[in-house]
């Protein structure tokens, strides 16, 4: 993997996803039904996402970008 | 390695009895809503190698919150993990007696050890947002952890957008053999015998300290009706002691075998960009995630996630996660044999699996029953939600002599229940 470029790609990525939406902040109260529902939730439930980022996190070299933080040694 | 003496009973059961004790007193209080919630996960990762245990680690949480009518919220909570299995102490290779390469993962050494964390927080829920502080202590024989997290959340232009920004800063002590007689010389350092001298002040141990900063901050935002987009990153900065204790690497034909060591500091960057998309003609959900990585050991890493979510009935919720983890190693990594002929690569060697070059694919399937009572009834549960998950997380190292190449896959199983008052 080429150092330079593979970290822009994501800046450009995520930079290039949120201005492709310019001008639709509109979304009102009365639209958002589909949005409240749990499905939609990038959270989800707090305690499994604790539980599989404990998992992943010793199981992965890569970290972060998922709600975890913190330490453990994970040492096995 | 850790010697496995069993969980304190009376402390448990005071834990509990404490989060019990919240539970019902939060009641008592007038808490608006109360929540409590219980989960267990197994995690199994088997050896391929005939008498290697591999490992198991079971991993039971529980949670509380209580959320009062003036906003304000407190949360606490218990989680274990009871490990136990076979490791290589020696990440290397050995000359059998036809002088072919043997991988030392052969030699594997059984232990188990149990580790626990308590957390507790306060949070303030505003119209616009809310603002969180908690902390955790965590311990295990050879380790433990002090961690506190600040978080808040702020919704503008009409709640369109969301701006989350988290900092947490743990303050860890790492046990580690003392090496006194080492001269400062990484190659004379020897790995720790076992855990059972760790934190009493003993001369043949030392105890090591790790900080870590991490700062993420994201931005949510409900695009259209059916989409919302959530966008952020992740830095982290690690100083101290991250090397495993135990572990020796073989350096060399010489017969070398000091104990692993990385360097004291590491800075990791993440960004990430999520989706969420709505169809509700099949009452569903795609969900879908990139991350890039990197940090200051080399390694670089991209990560894809979809997650798939679809109501059978009203009462049964179904899901399919699929996710998959591409990574190059750390600079200073190289496979048992490299380290066997040539020695190390600079003054840091490892046999850490996640500093080596690594694909990883996970997939699974949740069923999560949801009992919600009729509008109008009122019931002293509110709500109650059951759900079993298994997945499968395959694992493809570039080597044979790589760190834990005999362990494949992992069956991850997790059965959980939480309840709304």
């Amino acid at each position: 993997m080429r150092s330079p470029s593979f970290f822009k790609v994501g800046i450009v990525m995520l930079l290039a996803s949120l201005a492709g939406g310019c001008g639709h902040f509109g979304v009102k109260a009365h639209q958002r039904e589909l949005l409240a529902d749990r499905i939609m939730s990038f959270e989800g439930n707090a305690q499994e996402r604790a539980a599989d980022e404990h998992v992943l996190s010793n199981r992965e070299g890569a970290v972060g970008a998922t709600g975890t933080s913190g330490g453990g040694c994970g040492c096995n | 390695m850790p010697t496995g003496r069993p969980i304190s009973g009376s402390r448990t059961v005071a834990t509990w009895l404490a989060l019990a004790c919240l539970v019902a007193g939060a009641s008592r209080a007038g808490a608006a809503e109360v929540e409590a919630a219980q989960r267990g996960t197994l995690f199994l990762e088997p050896s391929n190698i005939k008498g290697n245990a591999g490992i198991t680690v079971f991993h039971p949480q529980t949670d509380v919150s209580a959320t009062f009518a003036s906003g304000l919220g407190i949360a606490a909570g218990y989680a274990v993990d009871v490990v136990s299995g076979a490791t290589p102490r020696v990440f290397g290779v050995r000359n059998d007696a036809t002088g072919r390469p043997v991988d030392a993962i052969s030699g594997a050494t059984k232990f188990s050890d149990v580790r626990q964390q308590v957390h507790g927080g306060l949070s303030y829920a505003r119209p616009v947002g809310d603002v969180a502080a908690s902390y955790s202590y965590g311990w295990e024989h050879d380790y433990r952890s002090h961690a506190v997290t600040v978080n808040t959340r702020t919704d503008v232009l009409d709640h369109a957008l969301t701006i989350n920004l988290s900092y947490t800063h743990n303050f860890d002590s790492v046990c580690d053999a003392a090496n006194v007689d080492t001269g400062g010389i990484p190659l004379a350092r020897q790995a720790l015998a076992n855990s059972n001298n760790c934190f009493k002040g003993t001369p043949d141990v030392a105890t090591r300290s790790l900080n870590i900063d991490a700062v993420e901050p994201s931005l949510t935002w409900a695009l259209t009706p059916r989409l919302d987009l959530q966008g952020g990153g992740t830095a982290l900065v690690l100083d101290g002691f991250q090397s495993n204790p135990y572990r020796q690497v073989d350096l060399g034909r010489a017969g070398a075998r000091p104990q692993e060591t990385l360097p004291q500091f590491r800075q990791r960057y993440a960004l990430f960009l999520r989706s969420a998309y709505a169809v509700p003609a099949a009452r569903a959900s795609i969900q879908a995630m990139a991350r890039v990585y990197r940090d200051s050991w080399g390694v670089r890493a991209a990560t894809a996630e979809v997650l798939l979510q679809s109501y059978v009935t009203r009462f049964l919720l179904w899901s399919l996660r699929g996710r998959a983890t591409a990574q190059g190693g750390a600079v200073f990594y190289e496979d048992a044999q490299t380290y066997f002929l040539h020695g190390p690569n600079g003054k840091y060697w490892t046999g850490d699996r996640e500093l080596s070059p690594m694909q990883n694919l996970l997939t699974g399937s949740q069923l999560t029953y949801l009992h919600i009572p009729e509008a109008g009834q009122h019931h002293f549960i509110s709500e109650l939600d059951a759900s079993l998950k298994f997945e499968l997380l395959f694992y493809r190292l570039d080597s044979v002599y790589a760190p834990n190449a005999d362990r494949k896959f992992a069956g991850i199983l997790q059965l959980a229940v939480s309840a709304r008052f």
